[in-house]
């Protein structure tokens, strides 16, 4: 159990739905308004990475999506549901029961998004997840009403992960946040690094959120002597603890596995701390002209930073989303998530976030992942030329094959 | 109820130090002193006599500041203090020991002595206190609440005759006090009206305030009702028993 | 069963010392919020907000003025001490005769204000802050474990702001003026002493502190709006256990409690946010008071 401050005010943690009420449950009668939730970490550790970027890039696919033009209404809600699972099904239901909510957005971290995974389910209405990474939503814990989207643990393990065993890291000791997250992606990473011949040494958990001072995690990881310390944790957390390992000295002896790192958190780094880390992700704006084109178009409602992968599928999942609800009709979207899911999964995909792919069965959007590394000082050009692209990892590898999930989707 | 009627001096009214003209004060809602007249002259020891609840506390603490809000007029040496600061009042040369004598627990006997800061010249310098109060420096270093009552009251003076105020407000220092502490404290007085002090004192025995004052007023209800020379107490004996019911 | 304890033995000299630093940051916010809640009575739920300031405020110095680490070390403090003086003239007065929870929730809310305009302008993952040059470099060689000189100069500088601060009010004429008017601040003011200022700089010295340790902070912990109310809560526990307003009994809980903490994360290290709540709530059942409060 971990209390920090907000948890003083949990109970009114819903005040901002609550306040949607009298307008919010009137319009919810419009039944050609397509309504979308972006319910994400507005004000925690998260927020740099999904937060108001992803109410952006959700606003921003509204308006890609020509949808104005064919004249349909859709209206985009937010709420922030501070990393907890209670907050976050709380303003789920609400938005869905009271607002007429059809499609949950983001959610990030992965104990919130499996609340809500179990709220969609139960409402018949839709999650598209792209923030949390927990890969047990496509696979012992996956039904016809998520999808997800960006990336999961088991694609940063095997990215990653892989690139460090294939590196001769063959020892692990894991620094790894003790929630949901953090144990999927120890686990995923875990199972890689024995699957390929390698040794889990040992892990440390700290609680999540609230722990600041990482050294001593880090000492017991620089004791056990294994080749590689993996980071299984994420946002501030990961930053404090690079910092901190670099300040130790323990980057000298081991390798430091970011295992979830994405472009802000280099950012709020600093290359002289970060350069040299080996990460994982599927958008970067730098890769090509449409990767480019959709960071302009976000960068003035990000205030100048470069859209994260978090906020890029975001914006991916909402265009899709639209795009079936306008073949489908509104009425009938809103009438099924199984049904809209099922529609999404039958067409194929295509934006500039993450270029063409496809929707598996089993809820796991495909596309390549990308192998990067962090640039030194002197390499970069100006802000936010951060990455050199190592290697990448095709569509049909990237993510954990269908079988091996044990999603009960998954018919063989 | 008589009205409160201007406080008559015995002669022509000559160096009046502290001048208190309708005074009023509050405590929150409640209306504790309801037009106090007075007037103390350079070098007197004045009381104020009246039972308890008759405002005598109060007005100790009007003239400092210490109440809610006040109104009226309270002159200190020609200065108008009613809008003052406590702290300004303090450092105008107004010294105060309440009721409950104020010895910090959280300072030795030393920190206490020296905690009232000099407002004036001419206070007593620390030897001297020490000749007139020498437990005071036996007992230095000990916490302030650990001396006897008697030891408390008198640290309680001795400071503020330390800082050189010239006016002095004692909030009943016999209270609770062996009678052989008492007279002490009698002695006292008179040896720091000697020095030229004045003295506004506040008492509950007017046998003991007999010993010390040239002067008292006596309070009820919250205004003076009366005033009694010294040496005329003896004449208004069964006055004074009225008022003060004893 | 004997190796592993002998490997916990190993393992814990440097938890030791790493929770000494931790300690260190411990016990300087509880001995501001000691300061601050005994003199104006009021439990500055700021108290994080304002070490978050600290750091930011250093930050800013550097980025913007070109002022380094040293210079910040002075300068923040003071800054943010400023901004502490606005806040008690024009807010916090005005609640000292109420109860404790107003002033409370006043600062509460002050603090949700500040990280949020700080969240708005700045995000929420943080700013590169490195320590100073003389500070770098190789870590050093305990022996036992390689201990980077920036945290061995946390616990020196916390160390001795903290004796510093208590020789100050034990003393000191001016500590005998704080302490005097913590038990009767009417009557201090009645000797002649501005004790309305004397608050007012007390809270600016509380804040002050809060911000010392957020320029101490910034090296090492990520500068970022959340990094205060991380820390806040704990302090509190810390606070709570030493007892409120003791001085000394929150220096020494705060280094005391760093140690346990420290040694939680060897142990068991889920527990490691939870302990010092545990101890606290058998501290409440057996010494109300707090270990060094005087009931």
């Amino acid at each position: 159990m971990t209390i920090d401050r907000r948890s003083l005010l949990g109970g009114a943690a819903a005040l901002p739905a609550l306040g949607m009420m009298p307008w919010g449950s009137a319009r919810a009668q419009a039944n050609n308004v397509l309504k979308l939730g972006v319910l994400t970490d507005m004000s925690g550790t998260y927020r740099d990475g999904c937060g108001p970027g992803s109410v952006a890039a959700v606003r921003q696919a509204v308006q890609d999506s020509g949808v104005a033009g064919r004249n349909i209404q859709v209206e985009v809600l937010q709420g922030d549901h501070q990393n907890k699972p209670d907050v976050a099904s709380t303003i789920a239901r609400q938005w869905i029961d009271r607002d007429g909510v059809d499609v949950i957005i983001d959610v990030a971290t992965s104990s919130c998004a499996l609340a809500v995974h179990g709220v969609v389910k139960e409402k018949n209405k839709i999650m598209l997840n792209s923030t949390g990474a927990t890969a047990d939503l496509t696979g012992p814990a996956c039904h016809g009403n998520t999808i997800h989207w960006t990336y999961d643990t088991w694609m940063l393990a095997n990215s990653t992960g892989g690139a460090m065993v294939k590196a001769g890291g063959d020892t692990w000791f894991f620094i790894t946040a003790d929630y949901a997250f953090g144990h999927a992606l120890e686990r995923d990473t875990g199972d890689l690094v024995r699957k390929q011949g390698g040794r889990v040494l040992g892990s440390v958990r700290h609680p999540f959120p609230g722990t600041t001072d990482f050294s001593s995690f880090l000492l017991q990881a620089q004791q056990s002597r294994a080749k590689v310390v993996g980071l299984a944790n994420a946002g501030v957390d990961t930053i404090n603890s690079v910092k901190q390992a670099a300040e130790f000295g323990l980057t000298r002896r081991q390798k430091l596995a970011v295992l979830l790192m994405i472009v802000s958190d280099v950012h709020s780094l600093g290359l002289n701390t970060a350069q040299g880390l080996v990460l994982s992700e599927t958008y970067y704006w730098d890769l090509n002209d449409r990767t480019r084109n959709l960071a302009n178009k976000l960068k003035g409602p990000l205030n100048g930073a470069m859209p994260t992968m978090w906020q890029a599928g975001c914006y991916s999942a909402a265009l899709h989303y639209l795009k079936a609800a306008a073949d489908m009709g509104v009425a009938q979207a809103k009438a099924s998530g199984l049904e809209t899911v099922t529609r999404m999964k039958a067409m194929p995909t295509d934006d500039d976030a993450f270029g063409p792919g496809s929707i598996r069965q089993d809820g796991r959007k495909l596309h390549p992942s990308y192998l990067f590394e962090v640039k030194a000082p002197g390499e970069s050009k100006g802000p936010w030329d951060y990455y050199k692209l190592v290697r990448t990892v095709p569509a049909e590898e990237a993510f954990r094959p269908m079988a091996e999930g044990s999603c009960s989707l998954v018919r063989t | 109820m008589p009205d409160a009627l201007p406080p008559v001096l015995p002669d022509a009214i000559t160096d009046v130090m502290l001048a208190i003209r309708d005074l009023h004060a509050w405590y929150g809602e409640s209306h504790v002193l309801h037009g106090v007249n007075l007037d103390i002259r350079r070098g007197e020891v004045v009381t104020l006599l009246g039972r308890n609840g008759a405002g005598k506390t109060s007005t100790l603490r009007a003239i400092m500041g210490l109440t809610g809000r006040r109104t009226g007029s309270v002159v200190f040496e020609g200065r108008e203090t009613i809008r003052m600061s406590p702290d300004a009042i303090g450092r105008a040369g107004i010294g105060y020991c309440p009721e409950e004598r104020g010895i910090f627990a959280s300072l030795d006997v030393t920190e206490n002595l020296m905690l009232p800061p000099k407002v004036r010249e001419g206070g007593l310098d620390i030897p001297t206190i020490h000749a007139l109060f020498p437990n005071l420096k036996e007992r230095a270093r000990s916490q302030g609440t650990k001396l006897s009552g008697g030891e408390q009251q008198m640290l309680a003076i001795a400071r503020i005759l330390r800082t050189g105020a010239p006016l002095l407000l004692l909030d009943e220092p016999t209270e609770g006090l062996a009678p052989v502490i008492v007279q002490q404290i009698g002695a006292m007085i008179r040896e720091i009206k000697q020095r030229g002090y004045t003295v506004l004192l506040v008492e509950q025995n007017f046998r003991f305030a007999q010993t010390v004052a040239d002067r008292h007023y006596v309070m009820e209800h919250g205004r003076v009702v009366d005033s009694v020379m010294n040496h005329e107490m003896a004449g208004s004996m069964e006055r004074l028993h009225a008022y003060l019911g004893v | 069963m004997l190796e592993e304890l002998l490997f916990q033995l190993e393992m814990s000299a440097p938890q030791i010392v790493l929770g000494l630093v931790n300690g260190a940051f411990y016990a300087l916010l509880s001995l501001g919020l000691a300061v601050i809640f005994g003199m104006l009575n009021v439990i500055n739920f700021a108290h994080g907000a304002q070490f978050m300031m600290g750091a930011f405020v250093a930050w800013m110095l550097l980025n913007w003025a070109g002022i380094p680490y040293w210079g910040a070390l002075i300068l923040s403090p003071l800054i943010v001490g400023v901004f502490g003086v606005i806040l008690e003239r024009t807010m916090i007065s005005r609640l000292y005769k109420l109860d404790h929870l107003y002033g409370l929730l006043l600062t509460f809310g002050l603090a949700l204000i500040i990280e949020g305009l700080f969240r708005n302008q700045f995000g929420s993952s943080g700013l590169p802050y490195a320590p100073p040059a003389a500070l770098t470099g190789a870590p050093l060689d305990l022996g036992f474990m390689m201990l980077p000189k920036y945290r061995v100069w946390v616990v020196v500088a916390a160390f001795a702001v903290c004796i510093a601060t208590w020789l100050v009010i034990e003393k000191t004429r001016l500590g005998a003026y704080l302490r005097a008017a913590t038990e009767n601040a009417p009557l201090v003011q009645a000797f002649g002493v501005n004790v309305p200022r004397m608050v007012t700089l007390t809270y600016a010295a509380g804040v002050g502190l809060a911000a010392l340790a957020g320029v101490l902070a910034a090296p090492i912990y990520s500068v970022n709006p959340g990094m205060g109310s991380n820390f806040i809560i704990t302090v509190f526990a810390v606070v709570v256990i030493g007892g409120m307003g003791s001085i000394l009994g929150s220096v020494i809980t705060g280094f005391g409690l760093g140690l346990v903490e420290g040694l939680t994360r060897v142990i068991y290290p889920e527990a490691s946010a939870t302990v010092i709540f545990v101890i606290m709530a058998i501290v409440l059942l057996a010494r109300p008071a707090g270990l060094f409060g005087r009931a």
